[in-house]
């Protein structure tokens, strides 16, 4: 099924490599976060996060507390 | 929460709803620019260029490029077997179902000249499979029935599938490619006519009709 859009949150990353993507798969784990992708394609690294209840300052407070850069992809 | 604060937060995901012309603006433009890139160059950002939108707004309808890529594969390739399948009866003589497939698949490709070289680009990329295996089964399906009724009532000899396609169908791809190019070999200028290819065709049914 499609998300709802305003579900739908967006982030500017440097989780580049396989390692780096590893370590976030397990802190979203922990946060019982399911719905996470990471275009590591992409100069961005987009983080993409579909959550009815989680907040962007959350996740960026999560995502910089573990040593990367996120702030919200406009 | 503060009234602006709440204002701007209705405001955003009323403009992230989804918007059908942006959708078919990201498709048309996408291919258009993989077409003329390739897929290596392709990035989310040249296409968000491309549109005038923001990143952003792509990653809202894409989980990333190879979900872009492999979406509007999937929707245009269902899309275009769709149409090459319009009145045709896998029933009717050979003669007739093949000049229909012939009429079909030239305007199919010439009315969608980027779609058609899109498509023909995935044929040699590792999306192929992903995108061919599924989505276009019930055109298959109909193709085969058709070849295979031609031989039962003996209207041609009995063949492998791949040598019937590319006779049938490979000499029309051809003429299509030539005259996106606008030359043939060694730059010969070349426009596909009515007469080129019902001419082209007659040849087609004559090798392969007993």
């Amino acid at each position: 099924m499609e998300p709802d859009f305003k579900d739908i949150l967006l982030f500017k990353t440097n989780i580049q490599t396989a390692d780096d993507k590893s370590l976030i798969a397990k802190v979203m784990e922990k946060h019982k976060i399911k719905q996470w992708t990471i275009d590591q394609q992409d100069v961005d690294c987009v983080l993409r996060i579909v959550s009815p209840v989680l907040k962007l300052e959350e996740v960026i407070h999560l995502v910089s507390k573990n040593g990367y850069q996120c702030e919200e992809l406009i | 929460m503060n009234i602006h604060l709440y204002l701007s937060w209705k405001l955003e995901s009323r403009m992230r709803a989804r918007d059908l012309n942006k959708v078919e603006l990201v498709r048309q433009k996408a291919m258009e620019l993989l077409v003329r890139i390739g897929f290596e160059g392709f990035t989310m950002n040249k296409l968000a260029k491309e549109c005038e939108i923001s990143v952003a707004t792509l990653y809202i309808y894409y989980k990333d490029k190879d979900d872009l890529i492999l979406q509007i594969a999937k929707e245009e390739a269902q899309r275009m077997s769709n149409a090459m399948l319009e009145d045709f009866d896998p029933e009717v003589s050979f003669e007739v179902g093949l000049k229909q497939q012939w009429k079909n698949r030239a305007k199919c490709m010439l009315e969608n000249k980027i779609t058609a070289q899109f498509l023909e680009q995935l044929r040699t990329s590792t999306y192929q499979e992903e995108v061919y295996g599924t989505i276009v089964s019930n055109f298959k399906i109909t193709l085969g029935k058709f070849m295979h009724n031609a031989i039962k009532k003996g209207e041609i000899n009995e063949m492998q599938l791949e040598v019937y396609w590319s006779v049938a169908f490979a000499p029309l791809y051809n003429l299509v490619r030539f005259h996106f190019d606008g030359s043939s070999i060694g730059g010969r200028p070349f426009v596909l006519t009515d007469k080129v290819l019902w001419d082209t065709f007659e040849l087609v049914l004559k090798a392969l009709k007993k």
